[in-house]
């Protein structure tokens, strides 16, 4: 019979406590009780029991993904084909620099994510201010769930909206047409302002919750101050409050940045011919007849490093030691 | 004058804020509105109005059959979530682990590779692993993506709890499991439900993963895809008003039980 008592801290009763139900039965059975017993003597299997599952899922499931997509992506052929090279190569790095047809949507999704992550900046910024700051602390709540209440609807019925407001018989070209102000509508829609309105709308939440958690957290006293020396509204903006949100700023744009580099449902329902970016491109590659996944994955490792070089290096260049992604 | 100079930005500030409530409603009040068109194409101006669409949409298999699919993958998902975020965020939180920061970072690695590569790593994964396309696929690409969020609001939780709790327990004589069960879980409630919700919200509404990994059988977010792509009518609207009202009023449950217990 294994000792199944506990080490006991500061109790003398060695006594197993009672329970009821389905707790009593499981503590009571031969099971529970050497199990128990086990891990009260042996330093290693609690160990075991608490990084055990953790850090296989780890392993196994953010990891693995990546890395296997990083192997395909220097393979020649995948999958492998009897009487076909599989050996390793660079050639899928080389055919994306090969054509400007997959050069240029990368360049564009690059640039569009810079454009689309600065707007945002620039509109939600100062609506975080004004919920952080001017807004009575009684009333911030309703004030940010307000903003909140759209973000729950969900990334394609979203996007779906935008449609009724920009399409050539939406909202804004009837209205427009309506007042007399044009005869035949703007074609708004399937173009990279479709797109840049669609994103900025789907991606504004992100922007705003790091936004307002660094513009709150900014003593209030501190920017009386600077107003009682001297500092008119934009001398406070630049030398008070802009250094203090630098945190919020930092990780709100990285964030949307990242987001919208991955942005994959807005580019095929508000984006149109001119408006290709590089996630589908990549799609194309994996569906289709002409099934190409090595040059898929040399793609998506590029995509991943740039994004992620570059949001490492925003930070590093901007500061913010403190950054929180969430 | 001078208190005129000194509320303009005051003034302007509020103008930003109410244009972008406006931004942020406007779209989905005109699809909302657009549900109730008595005309099969999507346009306005809107001359007459009907419920029909929303007879029409509640009567359809097809909807009916994706929801319940959804639901169940998400139900699922926020299942295995919440398991393996908890275990992951008990390890980070223990004492004396080596290389916690690592661990937390590669923990958080999903949540910080955008979608689309999530979901092609995902996809070159699982035909690695000869594991077919469909549900399974699925609720694993979801659990990939949610954990890391499972993981920092339970973490969160963890931290402000006094460490001397779990510590009482013992001294009364429970076990490490009876401990966990009856004082650490409790105490976790709040981050647990705020967590289970926010996964439910996000597999129900993701559209890349499914996307890659999904099998003929069509989610929510497939279902309407493939009918915005295919030609459109009000009864696209109508369906998105439905699941719009339903997630609304769950994720703002979800804010509602946060806030209250945090406070």
């Amino acid at each position: 019979m294994v000792d199944t008592t506990m080490q006991p801290r500061t109790v003398t009763s060695t006594a197993p406590p009672r329970y009821a139900g389905w707790i009593g039965r499981t503590v009571n059975s031969a099971l529970y009780r050497n199990t128990i017993g086990l891990l009260a003597s042996n330093r290693w299997v609690r160990l075991a029991v608490l990084a055990g599952v953790p850090l296989i899922w780890i392993a196994a499931l953010h990891l693995g993904p990546i890395l296997q997509m990083a192997n395909i992506s220097f393979l020649a052929n995948y999958p492998p084909r009897p009487g076909v090279d599989s050996g390793y190569t660079l050639e899928n790095y080389g055919f994306f620099f090969s054509d400007r047809l997959y050069f240029m949507p990368f360049v564009r999704s690059l640039i569009f994510a810079a454009v689309v992550t600065v707007s945002t900046l620039v509109i939600v910024y100062p609506v975080a201010y004004y919920v952080a700051k001017v807004v009575k602390p009684k009333n911030r709540m309703r004030a940010l769930l307000l903003l909140l209440i759209p973000f729950w609807a969900g990334e394609l019925i979203r996007t779906f909206s935008v449609i009724m407001l920009l399409a050539n018989r939406g909202a804004v070209n009837v209205l427009l047409r309506e007042l007399g102000f044009i005869d035949r509508p703007i074609p708004m829609l399937y173009t990279f302002f479709s797109l840049s309105f669609g994103v900025v709308y789907l991606l504004a939440l992100y922007m705003l919750l790091p936004l307002y958690s660094a513009i709150e957290k900014i003593p209030t006293p501190l920017i009386h101050a600077a107003s009682d020396l001297g500092a008119g509204p934009f001398q406070r903006f630049r030398r008070v409050i802009l250094p203090l949100s630098k945190d919020g700023i930092v990780s709100g744009c990285s964030l949307v940045y990242l987001t919208t580099i991955g942005v994959f449902a807005a580019p095929l329902l508000l984006g149109g011919p001119n408006a290709v970016i590089f996630p589908e491109v990549i799609a194309t590659l994996f569906h289709g007849s002409n099934d190409k996944w090595p040059e898929g994955a040399a793609f998506s490792m590029l995509m991943l490093a740039v994004s992620l070089t570059t949001v490492g290096l925003f930070m590093r260049i901007v500061g913010g030691r403190s950054v929180r992604l969430m | 004058m001078k208190t005129y100079f000194n509320d303009l930005p005051k003034t302007a500030l509020g103008a930003s804020y109410w244009l972008f409530a406006v931004y942020l409603v406007l779209p989905l009040s005109l699809m909302m509105v657009m549900s109730l068109k008595d005309a099969n194409f999507i346009a306005f101006p809107i001359n007459s109005w009907t419920l029909d669409w929303y007879a029409k949409v509640l009567q359809d298999r097809q909807f009916i059959n994706a929801s319940l699919y959804s639901i169940g993958i998400a139900l699922a998902t926020t299942v295995c979530a919440t398991i393996i975020g908890v275990w992951i965020a008990l390890l980070i939180s223990a004492e004396n682990i080596w290389g916690k920061a690592a661990i937390f970072a590669l923990a958080c690695l999903p949540a910080v590779v955008p979608g689309l590569i999530n979901a092609i790593s995902m996809r070159i994964f699982i035909r690695a692993l000869d594991i077919p396309t469909g549900t399974f696929a699925i609720v694993l690409a979801h659990t990939v993506h949610a954990v890391p969020f499972v993981v920092i609001m339970v973490l969160t939780r963890l931290r402000s709890m006094p460490a001397n709790l779990v510590d009482a327990a013992r001294d009364l004589g429970a076990d490490p499991f009876i401990a966990f069960l009856r004082v650490t879980i409790p105490y976790l409630m709040p981050a647990l439900i705020g967590g289970m919700i926010f996964c439910v919200l996000t597999s129900i509404d993701d559209f890349v993963r499914t996307f890659f990994l999904g099998g003929y059988q069509p989610t929510l977010p497939m279902l309407i895809f493939a009918k915005v792509q295919g030609g459109m009518s009000p009864e696209i609207n109508a369906m998105a008003t439905i699941v719009l009202i339903v997630t609304t009023i769950v994720g703002l449950y979800a804010e509602y039980f946060t806030r209250r217990s945090r406070s």
